[in-house]
């Protein structure tokens, strides 16, 4: 909520440590420090680790500004292009996150520091390179304690990389179902018997629940105490760092494709629909004025997320299946693409608010206001795949783009051999509406149709809308 | 004493040493040593 006088807008997901805050002022993120957490800046602001990361790109721009009161100083931060959060992104994803927040504690820790906590939440994407956002999260290291962010880390990053690496699990839906990740009492669940055997299930696991159900009644202020007493040393935590870095980097996605994997090759299209569609795309994209954010809905092998990344500031990616997102970042991450964002998501289900009040993490409509949204061969799966009434569709597909947003949607028409087969598994006659005379006239309620194309093929049309236009 | 806002998790401190090698599993060895000993040094006191 913004406040009145001020106009500052507290961010709702930024509040578990009192020291130091997160808000919004006229499009700029800013962060409140008090005098504890200043302390910690000023420090870390002189340290040539801190220097080093941001000139790596590691961590996300930072500058100190004019101190808002009451806070004792204040600090301004690079915008990240779209906020996104851990259960939305792929396997490949979350494991360099999880990589980046190690590499982001080592350097912090041969500097003298150490970070508050281990939190998947700590990360943010370029595109597809990782970031490291929570700059509040730097503290001096105390000598002899250990890493206060261990169990957050394993909570978030660790556990849902072994669920995926080990037993072919998606994570996706633990992460986005509980806010503060999967406890290790519920991992051990998963991982009897020879189980157990499995790289970093035996120690991060079970010694790591057993542990902590045998110290559930020791104040960690003591057990502080105790490890410094017993030698507990900065080489140690170091060491510790490294032996879990060894661990992430050794762990992988089981092979195993989806049928959507294939889904460019085997989807029917001729490569004259296709190159028609390509070009009705890029001059749809082309024809608007300098667009900020694009959305490329089911996104697949990502062809028109790159398109539109030509004339788009930023791309978000959207695609269903974890294994084709998977496959997307590890290509863009390789070309080293920092404008188009891959996510995983279900646009029948798409990610709801999460955490306190349920606006801890604001949920994907919440989030987003694009410039042009594409909507390529995605209307039947939700239309016939999933009974969403076709009125409804095209109302979500409108209520994504900002108004006077671009709206390239394909509309596949009922005699199409995909239809036909998403057809043949409901009744005859269910969808009656499921026309393309009848999605026309829902799309011109809503939108200003401006162009329409019939695809080379004969059974798909394309339509450039302006979103209430 | 100053703490972090986050619990950090007795346990999960703990294993942390255990998890840094040979070198941790020794400070995790000597923790749960000094703890017997503090017990048994503490016992003739409480039985008075």
């Amino acid at each position: 909520m913004t406040h009145p006088d001020t106009g500052l807008r507290a961010d709702p997901g930024s509040f578990r440590d009192p020291t130091n805050r997160v808000f919004h002022r006229d499009g700029e993120v800013l962060r409140g420090l008090d005098d504890r957490a200043t302390a910690d800046w000023r420090a870390l602001a002189g340290s040539g680790f801190f220097r080093a990361l941001l000139t790596e790109g590691k961590v996300c721009g930072t500058e100190e500004v004019a101190a808002t009161p009451p806070w004792s100083a204040t600090l301004r931060h690079e915008r990240i292009p779209f906020v996104s959060h851990p259960y939305e992104w792929s396997f490949g994803m979350l494991r360099d996150a999880a990589l980046l927040h190690l590499d982001v504690l080592r350097a912090a820790l041969d500097g003298g520091f150490t970070t508050k906590d281990g939190s998947a939440y700590n990360l943010q994407w370029r595109g597809a390179a990782p970031v490291f956002i929570d700059v509040g999260s730097f503290e001096p290291l105390r000598e002899g304690e250990p890493w206060a962010g261990y169990r957050q880390f394993c909570q978030t990053l660790l556990y849902p990389l072994l669920l995926q690496a080990h037993l072919g699990v998606d994570f996706q839906p633990w992460l986005r179902a509980r806010v503060d990740g999967i406890e290790p009492d519920q991992m051990r669940r998963f991982f009897g018997g020879a189980r157990r055997l499995l790289p970093g299930v035996l120690t991060h696991v079970h010694l790591h629940g057993a542990m902590q159900r045998r110290n559930s009644r020791a104040t960690t202020t003591d057990v502080r105490a105790q490890l410094r007493d017993a030698g507990y040393s900065r080489e140690l935590a170091a060491a510790t760092v490294r032996g879990i870095e060894k661990l992430v980097r050794r762990l992988d996605r089981p092979p195993g494709g989806s049928h959507w994997s294939d889904y460019q090759r085997t989807c029917g299209y001729s490569a004259q629909d296709r190159l028609a569609k390509e070009r009705f795309v890029e001059e749809a994209v082309a024809g608007v004025d300098t667009p900020a954010l694009a959305l490329d809905l089911g996104a697949n092998d990502g062809r028109y997320a790159r398109i539109a990344a030509r004339h788009a500031g930023y791309v978000v990616a959207v695609e269903q299946e974890p294994a084709v997102v998977d496959a997307l970042y590890r290509a863009l991450r390789a070309e080293g693409q920092r404008r188009i964002l891959p996510l995983v998501m279900d646009l029948a289900d798409p990610s709801p608010g999460g955490g306190w009040r349920g606006v801890e993490r604001a949920g994907f409509a919440d989030r987003t206001r694009a410039d042009v949204v594409l909507a390529l061969a995605v209307v039947h799966h939700l239309a016939i795949g999933r009974n969403v009434p076709l009125a409804a569709v095209v109302d979500q597909l409108a209520n994504l783009g900002a108004p006077g947003a671009a709206l390239v949607v394909e509309f596949v028409h009922p005699e199409d051999p995909m239809a036909r087969r998403l057809l043949a598994n409901k009744p005859d006659g269910l969808f009656p509406d499921y026309r393309r005379d009848a999605f026309e006239r829902l799309l011109a309620a809503r939108c200003r149709i401006i162009r329409r194309a019939e695809l080379p093929s004969g059974t798909r049309t394309l339509y450039q809308a302006v979103v209430g236009g | 004493m100053h703490l972090a806002y986050l619990d950090a998790g007795s346990g999960s401190l703990i294993v942390q040493a255990v998890v840094g090698g040979v070198a941790g599993a020794a400070v995790a060895a000597k923790l749960y040593w000094r703890r017997l000993v503090a017990r048994f040094r503490r016992q003739p006191t409480d039985q008075r």
